[in-house]
């Protein structure tokens, strides 16, 4: 089955989603440039606090939202259940995110700071039912099983966030900050990104390569890998308090990264395209980037007690700004012109345009020459703790993200003038 | 895909699948009886079916692709009743792609 014309969710619930994380990647790259020399000190502080928060909220999880309720009904062959939810949700959202970033930034905990990351909640459960309500009567698959998970995980992060947005202005937590502060971090990253970029390009990578083998048990095995290690590394941090037996949940991790990983390289070796366009070159770029958090991981279990401070800064980084932000500014490129060009076009004529009309190839490849030296610059400048260096990565960085979000406009202008 | 042409209706299958030839991929950009994704065109008098699947199950294109085939029988055979069949066997794969096709997909 296929899904009908009518199945097609209305722009609303999409597109408003893309604009404002093209706008906030922009915003990002001139806070980074603001604050080049917070990134030389510790990693909770203000500055770095909202930064981190804009990137995830308000880039990598608003693109993801927009995709995923674009992607709900073709995964599961099934009308979105509702388009209203979508716009509550990115009101919610927006208004939630902006309140929450200003009060990082200014680390002012007023009645403002809570009632975002209320706001904040509210939507993620939100779009989390409107998904699950989507999504349940289609086939149970891997697929959906990790996208559905990755939202469980989602809302864990938010609530423990919460926790600790109140435990800033009324301390209630037995142990300390940051001991929390890892646990939200983490399991955001792993539970939520990790596991969602694992299930959306599992099902997208072999569309678009028209790979004629999947492996799914590999895929399986990544599944429980990901969730027990995640349950594990989460019950001993909130209930034992301790912090021993990371280094096995990171293998576990591992194994089902590696599971990952070969499922790709399945899709690649058996693909009927032979000709990758740049959507796909910066996707396995974006996977190769992966290889950077996941050394300094290493390096941070294994190095004993006396790790500098910046290291720390310097993952988290390269997760959100190497690996998230290369494969979002990738599949931008291998979306937004199909979301685009089906709003454009009518089943009842035969089109003009095609979806590479929409967007210019050589564009997306300039704007990743531009970031990619931009965002080395910058882990550069964390790691040696340089000003210079964060300053010129953050320029590159800027230069990219407005590149990126003229290219976004102008394919969203496009229903304008059609 | 090329009609036999001791077929009766040689020259309706023939305008048929010149009509769909028009028809894209939007992802490939390659026509879709290049692709092999054209199964089987019948003509009779009155009606023209025509079987073909997609290249994946979830195509989200799959609802424009199907349409506008539909659309462009339509409008090379007026007076016809059209209908798109979507099948799933057998499954599509590579030896269905014409030639041309493998060499826009890079072969």
């Amino acid at each position: 089955m296929m899904p009908p014309q009518d199945h097609i969710p209305s722009r609303y619930a999409i597109l408003p989603y893309y604009a404002t994380a093209a706008v906030s990647f922009v915003l990002i790259g001139f806070l980074c440039l603001l604050s080049a020399q917070a990134f030389t000190d510790h990693y909770f502080q203000p500055k770095l606090l909202a930064i981190t928060h804009l990137a995830v909220l308000g880039w990598a999880t608003m693109v993801i939202f927009g995709a995923s309720n674009q992607l709900a009904p073709v995964i599961s062959e099934q009308r979105l259940y509702s388009e209203k939810i979508p716009v509550a949700v990115f009101l919610l959202k927006l208004s939630g995110m902006a309140m929450l970033v200003t009060s990082f930034w200014n680390f002012s905990f007023t009645w403002v700071a809570f009632a975002g990351g209320g706001l904040l909640l509210l939507s993620f459960l939100l779009h989390a039912y409107n998904l699950f309500a989507t999504i349940k009567k289609a086939d149970s698959n891997i697929i959906n099983d990790f996208i559905l998970t990755a939202h469980v995980w989602l809302i864990l992060t938010a609530i423990i966030g919460l926790m600790l947005l109140i435990n800033l202005r009324f301390p209630f937590l037995p142990e300390d900050h940051l001991h929390y502060l890892k646990l939200h971090a983490s399991i955001g990253m792993a539970g939520w990104f990790m596991q969602l970029v694992v299930g959306v390009s599992s099902r997208l990578v072999p569309m678009f390569l028209l790979s004629q083998k999947e492996e799914k048990k590999l895929l399986t095995i990544t599944f429980y890998a990901f969730n027990l290690s995640l349950i594990l590394f989460l019950m001993e941090g909130m209930v034992f308090k301790s912090t021993l037996g990371r280094p096995l949940y990171l293998l576990i991790f591992l194994i089902g990264i590696t599971c990952y990983l070969r499922y790709i390289w399945q899709c690649h070796k058996t693909a009927m395209r032979k000709q990758t366009d740049q959507g796909m070159k910066q996707t396995f770029l974006a996977l190769f980037l992966l290889s950077i958090p996941f050394l300094l991981l290493l390096f941070i279990l294994f190095a004993g007690n006396k790790i500098p401070v910046q290291v720390f800064t310097a993952y988290g980084f390269a997760y959100f700004f190497g690996f998230i932000s290369v494969i979002i500014m990738a599949q931008t490129f291998k979306t937004l012109p199909f979301i685009v060009w089906m709003h454009i076009q009518k089943p009842n004529q035969l089109p003009e345009l095609m979806p590479k009309d929409l967007f210019n190839e050589r564009w997306v490849k300039w704007q990743m020459l531009l970031y990619l030296p931009g965002f080395l610059l910058f882990l550069a400048g964390i790691l040696l703790q340089h000003v210079l260096l964060l300053y010129s990565g953050s320029v590159l960085m800027i230069v990219a993200a407005a590149f990126y979000c003229f290219h976004v406009f102008r394919m969203l202008l496009k229903l304008k003038t059609k | 895909m090329i009609p036999e042409l001791t077929d009766k209706y040689y020259k309706e299958k023939f305008t048929v699948l010149n009509a769909l030839h028009q028809v894209n991929d939007p992802e490939l950009n390659i026509n879709i009886v290049d692709l092999g994704l054209v199964y089987a065109v019948e003509v009779t008098d009155r009606d023209i079916n025509v079987d073909m699947t997609l290249s994946t199950r979830s195509c989200p294109m799959g609802g424009m692709i199907t349409a506008h085939a539909k659309l462009a029988v339509e409008e090379a055979m007026p007076g016809y009743t059209v209908v798109i069949n979507l099948v799933w066997e057998p499954k599509w794969n590579a030896d269905k792609i014409s030639e041309e096709g493998k060499a826009l997909l890079g072969w």
